[in-house]
C-alpha cells in the first residue's frame, strides 16, 4: 500500500512564512529536524488541519484532504482526517483523570487505523500507575507519555508525534525509544517524528527531512544526513580520509551542527563549532553504532572535537 | 408607625401566593434561558465573526436600560394588537400582557445577561489547545461542544443559574410596566413589597423583604462558595 503524502503551498503569519513543496513517501517512518521556530510544529498541524490559513494543496494517500487551487476548494476538517497528534505540550482533557483521557481517543478511534491493545500502550509507555490521577497531577514526562498513548489509541491513519519522548529522562526515553520503534514497524502505520535527539532519529525514521526558516532544507535517508561527532580516538584512527563540509548554521539550544558538503546537507550532534568553520566529515561504520561519521575541525586536526 | 415597621408579621395567604409565583416565574425563566443562552454564549467565545460585539451588546442592555423602559417596549410589542401578540392569542387564546406567560418571555429577556456573561466568561476560558487536541482525536465540533466545553464550563452553569434565578426573584420595574398586579398571576414578591408599603403595612412588606434580603445572600454566597474553587481546573 502506498503512503504518499502530497503538500505543495504555503502558510503566511504575520512574522513568518512557511513554503512547502514535499513529495513523502511514508511506507518506513520519516524524521522532521530543525532549529526551534523552522517550521515543523506548523507543518504538523497543517497536516492535521489546524492551520485554515493554509493556502495550497495536501494530499494523503491520494485522498484530498486540502485544496484551495480549484475552484471548488476542499477542507478536511480535523476530526475527519485520522491524524493521531501527540502535542509536544501535552494539551490533555483537564479534569479527566490519565484513564478518561485515554478513554476519550478510544471511544473516538477509527477502525481503520494502527490497532494497538489498551494494556501494551498502558504498559509499554509506563501508565498502569498513572491510570487513575487527574491529570493535572502529573509531571511533564508523564503528561507526554499520556499524550503520546492518546495518539497511539486513536487508531490513527497517519501519526504526527511532536518530540513525544523529549521531557522523560533518559533511561525511560530510550526504553520507550525501544517499544515505539517495534509498534510502528509491527503496525506499519505512517509516521511523521518531530525530534531534535539524534538517536532517536536514527532509531526510528529511515527518512530525514531538515527544515530551516519556513522551508525544507534538505530531504533524504536519515543515515546519510545524520552525522555525529566522534570521539579522539575514533578521529585519529581514521585521520586522512574526509569529506568536506562547511559549518553553516549551529544551534546552541538543541545541541546541534548543520554543515554543508559537496553531497548536500549533514547534521551533527553538540561540538563548539561556528558558522564558517571547515570540517572534515567521514563515514565510520554505518548503523552498527551511533558513531556513523566522524567529524573534526580541519584547521586543527591533531586536537579533534569531543563531545 | 416607626415602632410597627420594625416588627416582623408571618406572611399572610396573599403573599405566600406571591413567593410561589415568584419561585415558579424564577425556575421557568432559568430552564428556558440556560439552553437558549449556551449556545449563543459559545459562539460568542469561540466565533472570530466581525457582528460578535454588536450582539454582545445587545445582550448586555437589560444591564443599563431601566427596567421602565424596557417593561414599557414589551407591552407595546407584546399586546394582542400587535403580530407576536396576535399570535399568541390565535395559539392559546390568552393575552401576553399581564399574564403569566408574558412575564417569563419578558424575565428571559430581562435576565439574559445574568445567564450569557458567565457561561461567555465559562466558554473563553475553556482552553483553544484542549479542543484542538480534542479535534484530532477525532471529536467534531458538535462531540468537542457537548463533551468538552460545558463539562470544563460546568462553574459558568451554576453562576448563570444562580444569578438568573436571583436576578428574576428580584424583578419590579418590568412586571409591573407588563404585568400588573394580578394576584396569582402576575403579583411577585416585589409587587407584593410595594403594594404593602403603598398601603402602608410595612410589618408585611418588612417581612417579605428581610426575605428577599436573605435570599440574595444566600444566592451570591454559594456562587462565591461552590463556582469560584474550580477556576484552575478550567485553565487546565
Amino acid at each position: 500500500m502506498s503512503h504518499r503524502l502530497v503538500i505543495d503551498g504555503q502558510l503566511e503569519r504575520a512574522d513568518f512564512v512557511l513554503k512547502l513543496a514535499l513529495d513523502i513517501d511514508l511506507s518506513l517512518p520519516v524524521g522532521l529536524m530543525g532549529a526551534t521556530g523552522a517550521g515543523k510544529t506548523t507543518l504538523l498541524r497543517i497536516l492535521a488541519g489546524l492551520e485554515p490559513g493554509f493556502r495550497g494543496r495536501i494530499a494523503f494517500c491520494g485522498e484530498a484532504w486540502s485544496d484551495t487551487t480549484r475552484a471548488s476548494a476542499c477542507f478536511i476538517p480535523t476530526h475527519q482526517r485520522g491524524v493521531g497528534l501527540a502535542f509536544q505540550d501535552s494539551r490533555l482533557l483537564p479534569g479527566r483523570t490519565v484513564r478518561g483521557n485515554l478513554a476519550f481517543a478510544m471511544r473516538r478511534a477509527s477502525q481503520e487505523g494502527m490497532s494497538l491493545s489498551f494494556d501494551d500502550v498502558v504498559k509499554g509507555l509506563y501508565l498502569a500507575d498513572l491510570l487513575e490521577q487527574s491529570t493535572e497531577s502529573l509531571s511533564g514526562g508523564e503528561r507526554q507519555r499520556v499524550a503520546l498513548a492518546r495518539a497511539l489509541l486513536s487508531k490513527p491513519r497517519l501519526l504526527l508525534l511532536d518530540e513525544p519522548l523529549s521531557a522523560n529522562d533518559t533511561e525511560r526515553r530510550l526504553a520507550m525509544l525501544a517499544q515505539l520503534a517495534i509498534w510502528l514497524s509491527a503496525e506499519k502505520v505512517p509516521v511523521l517524528y518531530v525530534s531534535h535527539a539524534q538517536e532517536e532519529l536514527r532509531r526510528l525514521t529511515h527518512q530525514l527531512i531538515i527544515m530551516e526558516r519556513g522551508a525544507v532544507r534538505s530531504q533524504g535517508e536519515t543515515a546519510a544526513l545524520l552525522t555525529r561527532a566522534m570521539d579522539a580516538d575514533g578521529v585519529s584512527n581514521h585521520h586522512g580520509d574526509g569529506e568536506e563540509a562547511i559549518v553553516v548554521a549551529t544551534d546552541a539550544d538543541e545541541l546541534s551542527v548543520v554543515l554543508e558538503r559537496a553531497a548536500g546537507t549533514a547534521v551533527t550532534g553538540p561540538s563548539d563549532l561556528a558558522p564558517g568553520d571547515r570540517v572534515l566529515i567521514r563515514r565510520f561504520t554505518p548503523d552498527t553504532s551511533r558513531r556513523d561519521l566522524a567529524l573534526q575541525p580541519q584547521s586543527k586536526q591533531d586536537e579533534p572535537e569531543t563531545e | 408607625m416607626v415602632t410597627k415597621s420594625t416588627r416582623l408579621r408571618v406572611p399572610v395567604a396573599g403573599d405566600l401566593q406571591a413567593i410561589w409565583l415568584t419561585g415558579l416565574l424564577a425556575l421557568v425563566t432559568t430552564l428556558l434561558l440556560m439552553p437558549l443562552a449556551t449556545p449563543l454564549a459559545w459562539w460568542l467565545a469561540r466565533s472570530p465573526s466581525r457582528a460578535k460585539s454588536a450582539i454582545e451588546a445587545v445582550v448586555a442592555m437589560p444591564l443599563v436600560l431601566p427596567p421602565t423602559v424596557l417593561g414599557f417596549y414589551l407591552l407595546v410589542m407584546l399586546n394582542p394588537d400587535t403580530f407576536l401578540g396576535g399570535l399568541w392569542v390565535s395559539a392559546t387564546g390568552e393575552a401576553l400582557t399581564f399574564s403569566f406567560a408574558g412575564l417569563v418571555i419578558a424575565s428571559m429577556i430581562y435576565s439574559l445577561p445574568f445567564m450569557v456573561q458567565p457561561l461567555h466568561s465559562a466558554f473563553r476560558a475553556v482552553p483553544e489547545s484542549v479542543m484542538e487536541a480534542a479535534a484530532t482525536l477525532g471529536a467534531s465540533p458538535r462531540d468537542r461542544f457537548f463533551n468538552v466545553g460545558i463539562p470544563l464550563a460546568r462553574r459558568g452553569f451554576l453562576t448563570g443559574a444562580v444569578l438568573t434565578f436571583a436576578h428574576t426573584v428580584g424583578e419590579f420595574g418590568v412586571v409591573l410596566m407588563m404585568g400588573g398586579n394580578i394576584p396569582g398571576e402576575t403579583r411577585v414578591l416585589s409587587i407584593a413589597i410595594y403594594e404593602h408599603v403603598e398601603t402602608l403595612n410595612y410589618e408585611a412588606a418588612h417581612s417579605l423583604a428581610l426575605g428577599l434580603l436573605c435570599f440574595a445572600f444566600l444566592s451570591l454566597w454559594l456562587v462565591y462558595r461552590f463556582a469560584g474553587e474550580r477556576v484552575e481546573v478550567i485553565r487546565g
